[in-house]
């Protein structure tokens, strides 16, 4: 896997090329910054995925990652595992459960999250709805303090009342605004999302199943990756590029080297 | 391989290291096996095998059609092929025509650790039955609340006989041979008990895994569960260092206290509470945070049923405890396979490079002797992985449906796989020219007859 950085220019697999860049980068600044831009090769791969984020008009979200599309492109996925548990510590970015499918999570940097919320707080404030300060509370107390994914009913009534008197009302506007939803299985815990992201999600499954129809529709199941790229998908907001690194980091796809270039098949197991 | 040899002699290669390296030289090579062949004897798929553990020399397996079959792994029954391939007939067959067998699946088929005289095994039929080898006849059987997912006996018991028997039911049951009545109930799960494991280090210690997605830790002479996997604890590295853990927990809490200087300090004080609170021990004295209307007074040891963390988003399919009890490996469905550390209680956060497992049926999960490697029944392949790194290292394609089980037996480096397409399939290291010599009927000659 190492070969697919010297790949096309549009390429996916840059890790090669943006190790180099960092390190360039690095070199310069050695002088002047000692501990910031340290860059992991995660790190790189994050900021990268984040710049490629498409840009969608109709809704107004952060980008995100999935953690599927950092598989793909950093080789070690036990190393990717446990630098996402150091920056989460950290609290550099956040990482939330996504219910489109088995293990999807979506990560997010965490002034990306906070940008989101306040332009939630901003929506509701418009419609005019009345308890808005438990956003302030949620951003102070909960974020900070709970960093996994999910949290329990009574965990989060504590944690709210440590900036004022708390009320049913206020964890009903939480869930309204799409910062929090029930867990089905069990209704004492709850979810962190993203909010505003459910057509999103839409697409992410239905592009999901588009590609890989596309590519079972074919003979002998595969196809040229540059030639894959530019095909534009009909049912999904969301670029080509998003999906190919989804599907081959969660191994539904894989990535053939062939003397005419790389190719992508449906793995068969 | 004769200049390892010689080297030992001479003491240049420990005697451990030379045995290491054959065995993994010999495990790199392990493919379907061309000079043995188990003539399965079921009409169903296969759901559990085990070779016994005192001799290493016969395999029982458990299948879909209510049958239960012995084979001898050693000695083949008869050859084929000129003398070249083995064939392993069952040496016995117990199935529905059987005045006391099981009418339904058998979900899991054990020898008695101690000899091959008894074994054990639970079927969808509610049973749990304790057959006597040689006559095959039921010795004893337990009735239980529902569908037996999987029965275990403790390899390390020397002074109890117990049966832990994972059902639908949420409670797991202790069944007693020696006096043939249910010893003890463990309560803590929230759904059924998929997998039931005994800690290989200790012979009180019981591991459970439930549809409830929690992986539970019971000493079965205490009352409640003293431990419960949370995906979320993890540590960074096989084991952490000393320092490190501490270190972990103070920082959390620091931080915890940071961005809010201005509280007062009764609220301080309940941060503080509840970042000790969310780790994984329970200490004796309650210290949950106050929940206002479920306040009631608990046993200490039943607090544990309080916690609902769980280590996998879906059920747990498959435990296994490694060889030196300091790791077990847990497969949810989820398709997620983790390591965790028994002592910490944490997750690893080893990713191993599974894409689909099989969510419906409880799965049996193997480990290689030094616990380098692990065997995954993957849909229908069994991967074998690395167990430090996660990497595939082998892939065994044979089978034509979904692989259920595997075992693979230290003493002669061979994997058994049973699957839903009714074979068990043997994989052995490829034998090497020189080693045909000494098989099978063969005519007298020397290289140098016509």
């Amino acid at each position: 896997m190492e070969n697919y950085g010297s790949e096309s220019s549009k390429g996916k697999k840059r890790r090669r090329e943006e190790e180099s860049a960092a390190e360039s980068s690095d070199f310069d600044q050695i002088l002047s910054l000692e501990k910031s831009l340290t860059f992991s090769d995660t790190m790189v791969a994050l900021r990268i995925m984040r710049a490629q984020f498409p840009q969608i008009d109709k809704v107004s979200i952060q980008p995100f990652i999935l953690q599927s599309q950092l598989y793909s492109s950093v080789k070690d996925r036990t190393r990717v595992d446990r630098d996402l548990e150091s920056l989460k510590r950290e609290k550099v970015l956040r990482i939330f459960k996504l219910n489109t499918g088995q293990d999807d999570h979506a990560i997010m940097f965490s002034e990306d999250y906070s940008s989101q919320i306040e332009r939630v707080k901003k929506r509701s404030q418009e419609k005019k709805l009345g308890n808005l300060e438990v956003f302030e509370w949620f951003k102070t107390h909960v974020i900070d303090f709970k960093l996994e994914p999910s949290i329990e009913h009574h965990e989060l009534w504590t944690l709210l009342s440590l900036g004022g008197k708390v009320k049913d009302e206020h964890i009903s506007l939480l869930i309204n605004a799409g910062l929090l939803t029930r867990q089905l299985i069990d209704p004492n815990m709850y979810w962190f999302t993203i909010p505003n992201i459910g057509s999103i999600l839409k697409g992410i499954s239905q592009g999901r199943k588009e590609v890989l129809s596309l590519l079972n529709r074919r003979r002998y199941k595969e196809m040229m990756l540059a030639s894959l790229e530019k095909k534009h998908l009909r049912l999904s907001s969301l670029d080509m590029r998003f999906h190919l690194r989804d599907l081959i980091g969660s191994g539904h796809l894989k990535i053939v080297q062939t003397p005419t270039g790389l190719v992508v098949q449906v793995s068969k197991d | 391989m004769w200049r390892e040899i010689g080297d030992r002699e001479a003491g240049k290669i420990r005697p451990n290291a030379f045995a290491n390296r054959f065995k993994r030289n010999r495990i790199e090579s392990l493919q379907l096996s061309n000079h043995k062949d188990i003539v399965s004897a079921h009409r169903g798929s296969i759901n559990s095998l085990q070779v016994d553990l005192t001799e290493g020399r016969y395999l029982l397996s458990g299948a879909s059609d209510a049958s239960v079959a012995a084979y001898d792994v050693q000695r083949p029954t008869e050859y084929e092929g000129n003398g070249i391939i083995g064939k392993h007939k069952c040496l016995f067959v117990v199935d529905r025509t059987h005045e006391s067998g099981h009418q339904y699946a058998v979900s899991s088929a054990v020898w008695y650790p101690i000899d091959t005289g008894l074994f054990v095994t639970g079927s969808y039929d509610y049973h749990i039955n304790v057959w006597d080898t040689n006559t095959t006849q039921v010795v004893t059987n337990f009735k239980m609340p529902g569908k037996v997912y999987k029965t275990a006996m403790s390899s390390l018991a020397t002074s109890h006989m117990l049966i832990a028997a994972g059902t639908e039911d949420v409670q797991v049951r202790l069944c007693d041979i020696a006096s043939g009545a249910l010893a003890h109930t463990l309560s803590g799960h929230r759904d059924g008990v998929m997998t039931v494991e005994w800690s290989s280090s200790s012979e009180w210690v019981l591991v459970t895994g439930g549809c409830d997605g929690a992986i539970r830790f019971w000493d079965i002479r205490r009352a409640g569960c003293f431990l419960v996997l949370d995906q979320s604890q993890s540590q960074l590295g096989r084991r952490p260092p000393i320092l490190d853990r501490s270190a972990t927990n103070k920082v959390s809490s620091s931080k915890s206290s940071s961005p809010s200087p201005n509280l007062p300090v009764k609220a301080r004080a309940a941060q503080r509470k509840l970042s000790n609170g969310s780790s994984m021990k329970q200490s004796p004295i309650a210290k949950i945070p106050a929940k206002g209307p479920l306040r009631q007074r608990l046993h200490p040891g039943m607090l544990s049923a309080q916690d609902r963390a769980t280590a996998h988003y879906g059920a747990v399919t498959g435990l296994k405890v490694t060889e030196d009890g300091m790791h077990l490996l847990s497969a949810g469905s989820d398709s997620r396979l983790r390591l965790w550390d028994v002592e910490s209680g944490r997750n690893t956060l080893v990713n191993f490079e599974t894409v689909r497992l099989q969510t419906s049926k409880p799965m049996q999960l193997a480990t290689s002797q030094n616990s380098a490697l692990v065997f995954v029944p993957c849909m229908t392949t069994v991967k074998a992985f690395d167990m430090w790194s996660g990497r595939t290292d082998l892939t065994f394609r044979g089978h034509y449906e979904c692989v259920n089980c595997c075992y693979f037996s230290f003493q002669d480096q061979e994997l058994y796989t049973g699957g839903n397409d009714r074979q068990i399939l043997v994989w052995s290291p490829s034998r090497l020219v020189y080693d045909e010599m000494d098989e099978g009927p063969h005519q007298d000659q020397d290289n140098w007859s016509d």
